[in-house]
């Protein structure tokens, strides 16, 4: 325990001293917050030219889900995944869009296309009406339509892409039905003869000229598109730019640390500290659970800073502020795995490292690769395919997931628990190689 | 040449003086000691013998890369050996080690301290890690910036300090928590005469507590007058040990440790 509190707070006194390190590690992170945020508040759009997975649960199995599917087919930026009824339930839907199978799920109601008839149908009927009683006609009706349900993680100008996209799908649609509706009533019209079946005001004689018709073209969109909250059914919002980006950048520069903390044990081993330390009868252990804890405790405080920049700063400079909701506990405590898997990777880098060349420019482009993979700069799923399967490895995905479960789909402790878990495994592994790699030079271990 | 002619072959060492102390007396024995660094064609130690007594300052010399930094590494639980073995307070330091670690003190040839922390800073710390604490500890950082003329300058910090003030505010953390016996690895290198001078009679007094001191150096004049006995190292091996003043006149036309030492290693340059 002397160990341990030793070198903790000779550790962070260390730091304290080094007052261009501290305004690195604790201001540029602000910093990037804040800019990032600034810059991406209108324009988070996904750019990935990498196919969306996208899945359409067909439960009405008729001509709308035919027609539905062969439009977004031919829609290149769409992998279309097509399901009917008795093959998932709307349930496991939501499930495979929140576990980030899919990005969105559209669904269409069963008796879909069969209302959708029906109204078209009738519409076209109400369409001509006798020029002499133009009257007043009965509101139209609208059928279900179709359902999108996208993961609230998905980026504003994204759906909004994809919604009128899907729009215009429909609308295309309907345009054919309500063409075909009206080919076919013209037609019936036609062969019931003078009047086209149209009924006459009293007193008027079917024997006359058939009266002049008036059509009236119902603009109306009859197939409705309604967005569900989201898939999961627990978050009333979208994404801010904050959500998105606080989270992101403060555990981009939470990961940072990295190169301080090698930097550190590398000077302790170049100028003989360490090896002085290793002739005192201290245990390893000891020695680097003190260097942990002091840097956790400086990843801390940059994550506070950095949401405090998110939730007071950003709403000054007249963008949204990051809100961190009902379950900041379970953002302290994701911050918490954050910092001490960015404190161990840290001390692994510093053991494992020659030099302090090899270890800054080694952590520090590894951290890099490591957020660009885990989702930090562009989201995971505008990745190609490959990157995907590889972003799951990266801890700032674990972490970054973790945030956006809580920030964005107003995630508990169970449901980040195995991004938690993660984290952990991967903190007790970097310092286990460490603690490992340092025994070898140091008997009674 | 030397005289008696079995050195400086290598064979045979050189041996003069009182080297086979009682066992009781010895504070340090070194037996056999053999380490081969992996990958190397021939070994960094090979076989060496040796015993320090207590109380004595013991000076172990040799050119560069003879073996010296090792063989203090292997004595001070740093290095495993490849084979022999190191007694230290009775105690082998392969079954122990870590009981071992509170019992000595080690200078290493670095400036071994944190430079920017200050020098009471960088004591307090070590002095925690030997489980020192409150007003033992506060007590024994002054009495070791005393010891090396440093009690004005506790506040300061280490990147403020000339070379000399760093090398005894190295030698300061090493004796902190009182040490039965003291490793210095090369603790006068590059600094100025006044720091050295300081320097060895902090040797003396320590030695004077009752303190063995156990020291590598370059400089020859340094252990002819410090040091009661040295072992000469060469390419692993003691070539010769004794008392400065028999090794001295163990070789035909040498009259100080220096000329005995190149009479023995050689002039040649050692890279």
């Amino acid at each position: 325990m002397t160990t341990l509190l030793a070198t903790i707070r000779k550790e962070l006194l260390e730091l304290r001293r080094d007052r261009a390190g501290i305004l690195v590690l604790l201001v540029m992170p602000m910093a990037l917050v804040l800019i990032v945020s600034l810059v991406q508040d209108n324009v988070m759009q996904a750019t990935g030219e990498t196919p969306i997975r996208v899945l359409l649960l067909d439960f009405d199995g008729g001509f709308l889900g035919r027609a539905v599917e062969k439009e977004l087919r031919a829609d290149a930026g769409l992998e279309l995944v097509s399901k009917r009824s008795g093959e998932i339930t709307e349930e496991a839907a939501r499930k495979a869009v929140v576990d980030g199978e899919y990005r969105f799920f559209i669904l269409i109601a069963p008796g879909t296309g069969a209302a959708l008839r029906e109204q078209v149908r009738r519409r076209a009927e109400d369409s001509f009406v006798p020029a002499s009683k133009p009257g007043k006609r009965a509101a139209p009706a609208t059928v279900p339509g179709l359902t999108i349900h996208f993961d609230p993680a998905v980026q504003g100008a994204f759906r909004t892409a994809v919604v009128n996209s899907l729009r215009r799908v429909m609308l295309g649609i309907e345009l054919r039905e309500k063409g075909a509706a009206l080919s076919d009533t013209i037609e019936r019209m036609m062969r019931q003869g003078p009047g086209g079946g149209i009924p006459l005001p009293p007193g008027e004689n079917a024997e006359k000229p058939p009266p002049s018709i008036r059509f009236e073209l119902d603009t109306e969109p009859v197939l409705k598109l309604g967005e569900a909250a989201d898939s999961g059914g627990r978050s009333p919002g979208r994404p801010t730019a904050a959500q998105q980006n606080v989270p992101a950048w403060a555990l981009f520069g939470m990961f940072f640390i990295v190169v301080p903390v090698s930097g550190a044990l590398i000077r302790e081993r170049q100028s003989g500290t360490f090896r002085r330390l290793m002739t005192m009868p201290i245990s390893l252990a000891g020695l680097l659970a003190g260097k942990v804890i002091a840097y956790v405790l400086v990843c801390t405080a940059q994550f506070v800073l950095m949401v405090a920049v998110g939730a007071f700063a950003l709403p000054l400079l007249g963008t949204s502020g990051l809100v961190l909701g009902p379950e900041w506990p379970v953002v302290g405590i994701i911050a918490l795995s954050a910092a001490l898997a960015a404190a161990c990777y840290g001390i692994m880098v510093g053991v494992l490292a020659r030099s302090y060349e090899q270890a800054s420019v080694f952590g520090a482009v590894s951290i890099v690769i490591a957020a660009a993979l885990g989702g930090v700069m562009i989201p995971v799923y505008v990745m190609p395919r490959s990157m995907q399967a590889v972003s799951v490895v990266s801890p700032l995905a674990w972490g970054l997931n973790a945030f956006q479960e809580v920030f964005v789909r107003e995630g508990t402790l169970g449901s980040v628990g195995p991004n938690l878990a993660r984290l952990t495994l991967f903190s007790l592994a970097t310092l286990s190689v460490a603690w490992w790699s340092l025994r070898k030079s140091r008997y009674g271990e | 040449m030397p005289s008696d002619g079995n050195v400086p072959d290598g064979s045979e060492p050189v041996r003069r003086g009182p080297t086979e102390a009682g066992a009781g007396d010895e504070i340090l024995q070194v037996r056999r000691l053999v380490k081969v660094y992996r990958g190397a064609a021939t070994p960094a130690v090979d076989g060496i013998d040796f015993a320090v007594r207590r109380g004595e300052i013991f000076g172990l010399l040799g050119p560069n890369g003879a073996g010296k930094t090792t063989v203090l590494s292997i004595i001070c639980t740093l290095l495993r050996p490849t084979s022999g073995s190191v007694t230290l307070c009775s105690q082998d330091t392969r079954q122990s080690p870590a009981r071992l670690r509170g019992l000595f003190g080690l200078a290493p040839q670095e400036i071994a301290l944190y430079p920017s922390l200050t020098a009471w800073e960088n004591l307090h710390y070590f002095g925690s890690l030997y489980g020192l604490s409150g007003r033992i500890l506060r007590k024994r950082i002054e009495e070791s910036l005393a010891l090396v003329g440093l009690s004005d300058r506790g506040d300061a910090r280490i990147d403020t300090f000339s070379g000399g003030m760093k090398r005894r505010a190295n030698l300061a953390a090493a004796i902190l928590h009182s040490p039965r016996i003291l490793f210095l690895d090369e603790p006068t290198v590059g600094i100025d005469a006044q720091s050295r001078n300081l320097i060895l009679e902090n040797l003396r007094t320590l030695r004077n507590g009752g303190t063995t001191i156990v020291y590598t150096t370059h400089y020859m004049e340094e252990a002819e007058t410090l040091c009661e006995r040295v072992a000469i190292m060469d390419r692993g091996k003691i070539i010769a040990d004794g008392s400065p003043r028999s090794l001295i006149a163990a070789v035909d036309g040498c009259s100080n440790l220096e000329e005995t030492f190149l009479c023995l290693t050689g002039r040649h340059l050692r890279d």
